[in-house]
């Protein structure tokens, strides 16, 4: 009786802790936030993949343009 | 100004890695920001995947266009408003904000540089679109470009076709008119 009586408080003890409120994030400015905003959002893969399906169709003359802009 | 890219870079190691190395450089470089751009000036996620496959590509069809007097990001930037600002006019759904109402909010008691609390990380990217959606495409686009450290108050107000000094003075009221929707999205 005394052992369910402990695991009774333990299990109390957690239910207290996840209850508890967490501590508050501050953002100095909207710039600030949305830069963590920014920074938690991930570029969908399918994205490329999709380009570069789609860059195949693009003629051999055109492309040759990005060639002579990075040599 | 140009960006020097390292054309080999990334050649078959990315995942634009099918596009020819110097263009994937590119893509590997500004999707990010193109693509959070997109995101939260749309405001959907579908749309924003679509809206930024069609920037890279309407890019590199027209490479032959670009004359190295702006960044290449700059360059990206221009395509991608212009593309965002046509989809929003041609959807007819997205709710119209005129100035009026942004002025209510310019004159609230929200300051642009008090401290933005938020105790919940999870949700926090819905209550930011909220925010967002709530002030005028003007204000928004601004928002957006300046939460970019990588673009200066001049090449935001090219991008806007405005002065410098209006940036700023309209940046003020747009992060003041974001802070106080924001509290409301509590």
């Amino acid at each position: 009786m005394k052992q369910q009586t402990k695991l009774t408080q333990k299990s109390e003890s957690v239910v207290e802790q996840h209850s508890q409120p967490q501590a508050a994030t501050e953002f100095g400015s909207s710039d600030e936030l949305l830069r963590f905003d920014a920074a938690q959002t991930t570029v969908p893969p399918e994205i490329a993949e999709r380009l570069k399906h789609s860059a195949t169709d693009i003629t051999p003359a055109k492309a040759g343009w990005f060639k002579r802009l990075f040599n | 100004m140009n960006e020097p890219v390292e054309r080999e870079s990334v050649t078959g190691k990315t995942p634009a890695g099918g596009l020819a190395s110097g263009f994937a450089a590119i893509y590997d470089e500004h999707s990010h920001a193109i693509f959070y751009l997109a995101l939260r000036y749309l405001g959907d996620p579908e749309k924003a995947q679509d809206a930024t496959h069609d920037v890279f590509l309407k890019a590199f069809r027209k490479l032959d266009q670009f004359r190295g007097d702006a960044s290449v990001r700059t360059w990206l930037y221009r395509i991608a408003i212009n593309h965002c600002q046509n989809l929003c006019q041609s959807w007819h759904n997205r709710n119209v904000h005129s100035n009026a109402d942004d002025s209510v909010w310019e004159n609230s008691a929200a300051k642009t540089d008090s401290p933005l609390r938020v105790l919940e990380t999870k949700e926090l990217g819905q209550r930011i679109q909220k925010a967002l959606d709530a002030v005028s495409d003007e204000y928004r686009l601004l928002l957006l470009l300046v939460a970019d450290e990588e673009l200066s108050y001049e090449e935001i107000a090219t991008l806007v076709g405005q002065t410098g000094d209006a940036v700023r003075g309209k940046l003020h009221r747009a992060r003041k008119a974001f802070a106080a929707h924001f509290e409301k999205t509590v």
